[in-house]
């Protein structure tokens, strides 16, 4: 199994926001975490990513207990995020955010292929590579972050709202790109509030209300369950 | 006349823009406002003054007084600053008040170990004065301009040309994301500490070459003067405190040439600092996009 989680409880003060949530990724897997907004998604992934402490139970990665190493590391392990918001370095140039994925890699030959790679990728990205990120326009942001992330060529990957301000066409693009990248081998666990889209383009789901899975099953099982239907996909 | 006021306030400048971009180089890491690295700037001139003292070799000075004051500021992190920021939902004064009883301390502690006296450098250059034109330049100048330069080139290469200066500037802008595309940033604070106390600490020496005195009240003054260098070039933004600290020199010594307004020389920077952020509230230099 390639991600763990086992009775993780987090909280913000005296606020508890997740509790005690278990959930597991396998290998070449594509998981979509669902849930309407305030219930914790965003908070999990952040765990996941090690940006938000956990009060308790574990997170176990490729057999690693991870659960307290610090946010650096797990990315040293291969594990690559595109957080919610985007979030590129606005201030740097697009190379420069694409060298930062690859900061872990040692080997510089080795993070200049990756890099030539997402450019492959995403052709527009090379046609920008010396403009500051922040003159992008949206979608074009949400390309570098999922490049930036794939630098590091990661063994499992965490999405934290691809959709989130993006126009329609852009949403559909980039939810087909996750897919394509699962199916070139990279483990993704999704966190989003597009469930309809989400839950197309994964093997299994997870249902997410106020800090508790309430639902897990395959992603078919659930695009067809009455609860979800009604709550998330508006049938 | 003109022209030799302009390259007095340069001089000045150097030697504030050099001690506030340590400042500068905390906050736009760690967020937090750093007077104590007015202390670095005593502490750098004593050690090197006593390094001169033993050795007469002013290079060896610089070198040895900018490392061992860059390692202390590391120290100074590590003991200090770390675990106060470490602490959750941390009122933004608290980090404040502890830069303040550090400086209060180590300008102490300076005084206890050296005394409480003037020291002179005395450091002897071949010629008292160059005459350029009809201008007058002392080998002191061209000692502080010459240094100053090549520390901010340096500091420029670092920043823009290596890894770790690529890991400062992504540390400096979003420092949680930083982490999570495997920075360590931890790496990127000692870093800012190791040039910010290193290079205070050749403002320091350079002062007292400059005026040839040191004691240990040398970094009462800058300890407020650098906050007005550091918020006129735009809060962490080491290009707009080079441009802020050589304008600071030159306003204070054209000023007080061209215009007696009565006022002491050092009051001139607050007044320049209070018209510039009414006019311009982010500073003179701003950085777009903080989203």
């Amino acid at each position: 199994m390639m991600l763990q989680i086992k009775d993780l409880k987090v909280s913000f003060g005296q606020m508890d926001v997740l509790h005690g949530i278990s959930l597991d990724v396998n290998e070449g897997e594509l998981i979509s975490v669902i849930g309407p907004n305030g219930a914790g998604k965003t908070t999990l992934i952040r765990s996941i990513m090690g940006l938000k402490e956990a009060n308790g139970g574990s997170i176990v990665y490729n057999g690693t207990d991870i659960t307290h190493l610090p946010a650096w590391h797990r990315a040293q392990l291969g594990i690559g995020y595109v957080p919610e918001g985007r979030r590129v370095f606005g201030n740097l140039s697009v190379e420069e955010n694409l060298r930062l994925g690859g900061y872990q890699l040692k080997d510089e030959a080795q993070k200049q292929k990756n890099i030539s790679q997402v450019y492959e990728m995403f052709p527009r990205l090379k046609e920008r590579s010396g403009q500051l990120a922040r003159t992008m326009s949206g979608g074009e942001q949400q390309m570098l972050a999922i490049g930036r992330a794939l630098v590091l060529t990661p063994k499992l990957l965490l999405i934290d709202e691809v959709s989130m301000g993006l126009m329609p066409l852009m949403v559909t693009t980039c939810f087909k790109i996750i897919k394509d990248l699962n199916k070139q081998g990279i483990t993704v666990l999704v966190v989003e509030q597009n469930a309809n889209k989400a839950l197309k383009i994964a093997h299994r789901g997870y249902v997410l209300e106020t800090g508790n899975i309430v639902l897990s099953d395959t992603a078919e099982n659930l695009r067809t369950n009455d609860v979800v239907q009604k709550a998330y996909l508006g049938s | 006349m003109l022209l030799q006021q302009l390259l007095n306030g340069l001089v000045i400048g150097c030697v504030y823009a050099l001690t506030a971009m340590g400042a500068t180089l905390i906050y736009g890491i760690l967020r937090i406002l750093d007077i104590a690295n007015a202390a670095a700037y005593v502490i750098g001139a004593y050690i090197g003054w006593y390094i001169f003292d033993l050795t007469h070799n002013i290079v060896l000075a610089f070198v040895v007084s900018m490392l061992l004051t860059g390692l202390l500021g590391v120290v100074i992190h590590r003991t200090i600053y770390a675990p106060i920021l470490s602490k959750p939902r941390l009122m933004p004064i608290i980090p404040l008040v502890a830069a303040v009883g550090l400086f209060t301390l180590t300008s102490d502690i300076v005084r206890l170990i050296a005394g409480g006296g003037t020291k002179a450098y005395n450091l002897k250059f071949d010629t008292d004065v160059y005459h350029l034109g009809g201008l007058t330049i002392t080998p002191q100048w061209i000692l502080i301009l010459v240094l100053t330069c090549m520390l901010f080139l340096v500091l420029w290469f670092i920043l823009n040309k290596t890894k770790m200066g690529l890991a400062w500037r992504a540390t400096a802008e979003d420092a949680e994301i930083a982490q999570a595309m495997g920075i360590n940033t931890k790496s990127a604070m000692a870093l800012s500490y190791i040039i910010g106390y290193g290079f205070a600490a050749a403002a320091g020496i350079m002062v007292g070459v400059l005026y040839n005195s040191i004691t240990p009240a040398l970094g009462d003054v800058p300890s407020y003067k650098m906050l007005a260098v550091i918020v006129l070039g735009g809060l962490g933004n080491p290009v707009g405190t080079v441009l802020a600290g050589i304008l600071v020199g030159l306003a204070e010594t054209l000023i007080s040439v061209y215009l007696p307004i009565g006022l002491p020389k050092d009051s001139i920077a607050f007044i320049a600092l209070i018209i510039i952020l009414l006019v311009k509230p982010d500073g003179l230099i701003t950085r777009k996009n903080k989203a």
